[in-house]
């Protein structure tokens, strides 16, 4: 059974895509769902084509670029915010409601007023992004900053280490695995949101393409761009994933995950 | 059938009360390995014992030997990799319904979102028994485990011995004709083992149970037992089988201190000794 | 003299402890309450197009929401929401439940589901609009769609990693295969769907405001897009508040849902941590 169940499951993998191209080839020839669906091969090709132009790989790049840095942004102010709540109890009770009221808020609702300010531009996607990921990082790391062992802190002190020392060297390597976990969870955020605001924000990137496609009716690029937002999607979940095990090879959480 | 061979001391030699009555649970050239190819490890080589009814078997062998992994393969939860187990001449291939599973670890075998009563319950659903009936069940185990008073707290709220004694309580309820338990009392203070060993005599009579345990506790297995099987080595084979027989009924200060109960510990003491 | 110590820092905790906790909740409170009030204040002369005074939208939000478009565009919104939600739920359950019982189902569909996954939900809108047109129908595929994935995913690692220990007790015991799936496995895997089902509720929540600024011009995504189009920022702000409370009234109730159906596991967590 254990023996079996490693080659099967590659062989599994390859039926199972070439039993969903057949079944979109087939809805594509059929009409079964209008004449909206563009013809598999067709699609592909076309993907191959967009992916072979360097213009593609522009857009590709712009999108890739507004996830990046916004989340690197939010990530440097996620988790400076997060220490200084994690430390801090009036901070922490101070932002405590502000904060559980953004938490469950998505950037999308916000996504008009800053079309409004800043306009279809990079810059609003960053922001957008920025905004997405913040809260999560910031909440993660507070939450790693007040779970730090009072023993350890404690000890800092009676060997009379600076404050800021204690935070470098205590607090933040004790709280690295919820701020590695909340990367990891933002980055396809980061890469949806990236989406959203050229979808809906007319900001550059793959979201932009998608809406012009889409509303002149260009079914096979939409199809396309869809597929290479997937793609995209597959490498931003796995590279956070692989970053996280890496980065976090020492934390006993990752020990946990493997033995699972 | 072919039992090993028995040490012909004084109480080795007294004849079993149970060799006029059926087997119930008969065990043959059992053998037991996990995984396969290169990472297959054989546990269980060759053991066979039987079991008559309304007898008290304790299994007893070092830790590690493959003594849970004997019971979950009696429980039909494992499939043998040679041999054969059976009850009542049926051969068990899936888990039998007439026999009851007192796992080794408790805090993995009750249910965290269901109350003492309503785990006990658990196994009683599909019997169909009827509220009176399923209710005077649930009672009185609950009663004879001694905590009447904890039917309605979740196992998170109880204390580990109080939690065996609920999975304890969860087998009784199911009324078995065959219970099997696995270090049952390890975790309990020595006056609540005492009152559940005497307990686990005192089933056997009412209900005509036939029972194993698995014990690491010698005086324990001594105390319980009609039988002992001593196993040992890697893998696993049965070193000895040994009769085991007391004035009846035993109680824990008269039979304890009887010569020959000291004889009988001494001797599995030794054997689990070798068999390391 | 250990003890001593060790009373001695809780009793000084405990003293300075009161005050301390009132405090902490003036801050609680307080805080939001000032900044409220500090944005009220510094914005009733504001003649910056961008952030209208805050009572103008709270006027327009009052004109807007109480409640003359309340049945025309926050009804059908919310509608779609829930049942989008409550569909993609039961959906994402049945799914999981049968992908873990079939194996060969299951690695059948992995890589697919895992594709699925990666796509930004809100990229498959065009496709659904293309396909299915520009009715209500397509707004709550689009939620469906998106929401399902998470829970599905959610319930397949939580059943497939209930406690071996509990496993055997419902076989051992010849559970009924319904109770085998009813009282032990989904009861146990409850945790990790419920954490599956939230992120559930987040994609139907953005998934809906989406599929509303999508070509469409009713619901409150719409409505919040057009008024920012037409530079009727009040409005826009309007709808914003109004989001944002939906988006916070939505995961409040589930988190209260979930703190009622998983109350054994969060007390018994508990009772694992003080032990
Ligand atoms: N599912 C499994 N897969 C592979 N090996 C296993 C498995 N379960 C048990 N083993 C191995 O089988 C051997 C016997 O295990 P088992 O739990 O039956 O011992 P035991 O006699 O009950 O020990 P103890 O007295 O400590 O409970 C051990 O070496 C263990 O590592
Ligand atoms: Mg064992």
């Amino acid at each position: 059974m254990l023996k079996l169940s490693r080659p099967p499951r590659l062989v599994f993998g390859i039926v199972s895509v070439v039993f969903f191209l057949a079944a979109w080839e087939v809805i594509a020839w059929s009409g079964l769902l209008g004449s909206s669906v563009p013809a598999m091969f067709t699609t592909l090709s076309h993907t191959f084509e967009f992916l072979g132009q360097a213009n593609s790989w522009a857009v590709i790049g712009e999108t890739v670029a507004m996830a990046l840095s916004g989340l690197l942004l939010a990530i440097v102010a996620g988790v400076a915010l997060g220490i200084l709540i994690g430390l801090s109890a009036t901070v922490r009770h101070g932002s405590k409601v502000i904060v559980e009221f953004l938490k469950p808020v998505p950037p999308i609702v916000i996504l008009p007023v800053v079309v409004l300010v800043l306009g279809p531009t990079m810059g609003m996607g960053v922001f957008l992004v920025f905004i997405g990921c913040v809260i999560p990082i910031l909440v993660q790391t507070a939450a790693g900053v007040v779970d730090t062992d009072p023993v350890a802190l404690d000890s800092a002190r009676s060997f009379g280490i600076g404050k800021l020392e204690t935070t470098l060297k205590v607090v933040l390597p004790s709280a690295m695995a919820f701020i590695g976990s909340s990367i990891r969870i933002t980055a396809p955020i980061a890469l949806v949101v990236a989406v959203v605001a050229g979808l809906f924000g007319g900001g550059p990137g793959l979201g932009r393409l998608l809406m012009r496609a889409a509303s002149s009716g260009q079914q096979t690029e939409v199809f396309s761009i869809v597929l290479v937002a997937g793609m995209l999607g597959l490498l931003f979940q796995s590279i956070s994933v692989v970053a996280e095990r890496r980065v976090l090879h020492w934390h006993p959480s990752q020990r946990v995950e493997e033995t699972r | 059938m072919s039992k090993a061979s028995i040490e012909s001391s004084s109480f080795a030699n007294i004849q079993a009360r149970f060799t006029n009555r059926p087997v119930r649970l008969s065990v043959e050239g059992l053998a037991k390995s996990y995984g396969s190819g290169e990472s297959r490890v054989e546990v269980i080589e060759d053991l066979s014992f039987e079991v008559h009814a309304g007898e008290i078997a304790c299994i007893v062998g070092p830790s590690g030997v493959g003594k849970t992994t004997l019971l979950k393969c009696l429980a039909g939860l494992h499939p043998l990799t040679a041999g054969s187990a059976a009850i009542d001449g049926r051969t068990i291939q899936g888990p039998p319904a007439e026999m009851a599973l007192v796992f080794q670890d408790y805090s993995r075998s009750l249910m965290p979102w269901l109350t003492a009563r309503q785990n006990i319950r658990l196994p009683l659903r599909h019997l169909k028994l009827g509220t009176t009936e399923e209710a005077s069940r649930l009672d009185e185990a609950l009663e004879v485990v001694g905590l009447a008073h904890a039917g309605s707290k979740y196992p998170w709220q109880l204390s580990g011995g109080m939690q065996q004694r609920v999975a304890i309580a969860r087998a009784l309820a199911y009324r078995p004709e065959v219970l099997v338990m696995d270090e049952p009392f390890a975790s309990v203070d020595a006056q609540t083992r005492f009152e559940l060993e005497d307990l686990c005599l005192q089933i056997r009579q009412d209900y005509d149970m036939t029972i194993v345990v698995v014990t690491h506790d010698i005086d324990e297995a001594v105390y319980l037992s009609d039988q002992i099987v001593v196993i040992g080595q890697k893998p696993a084979i049965v070193t000895e089988i040994l009769p085991v027989s007391f004035p009846e009924p035993r109680s824990q200060f008269s039979t304890r201190a009887l010569p020959a109960f000291a004889e009988a510990r001494t001797h599995v003491l030794q054997l689990i000794q070798q068999a390391r | 003299m250990r003890v001593l110590l060790a009373t001695d820092t809780t009793s000084n905790k405990r003293q300075r402890g009161i005050p301390r906790r009132a405090l902490h909740i003036c801050l609680e409170i307080g805080v939001p309450i000032v900044l409220l009030a500090a944005w009220f204040i510094s914005s009733q002369r504001s003649s910056n197009p961008f952030f209208p005074p805050l009572a103008e939208i709270l006027n327009r939000f009052h004109e807007l929401w109480l409640f003359d478009h309340l049945h025309s565009d926050v009804v059908p919104s919310m509608s779609n929401l829930v049942l989008g939600f409550a569909i993609a739920v039961l959906l994402g359950v049945i799914g999981g439940v049968l992908l873990a019982l079939m194996r060969p189902i299951a690695w059948l569909a992995d890589p697919l589901i895992h594709f699925w996954r990666a796509v930004p939900p809100v990229a498959l809108v065009p496709i659904f609009v293309a396909t299915l047109g520009y009715g209500n129908e397509t707004r709550l595929v689009s939620i469906v769609v998106a929401a399902v994935f998470p829970t599905l995913i959610a319930t397949v690692d939580g059943l497939r990693s209930v406690d071996s220990g509990l496993r055997d007790v419902g076989r051992a015991y010849n559970l009924t295969f319904s109770e085998r799936l009813l009282v032990v496995n989904l009861p146990a895997a409850s945790p990790m769907i419920m954490a599956g089902v939230q992120i559930s509720l987040q994609s139907a929540f953005v998934v809906m405001i989406a599929s509303e600024m999508m070509g469409t011009s009713t619901g409150i995504g719409a409505m919040t897009l057009l008024a920012q189009q037409s530079y009727a920022s009040a409005d826009m702000w309007a709808g914003i508040l109004l989001l944002g409370t939906i988006g916070y009234a939505a995961n409040a109730l589930f988190e209260m849902a979930r703190a009622r159906i998983l109350s054994w596991y969060f007390k018994a967590q508990k009772q694992g941590a003080a032990s």
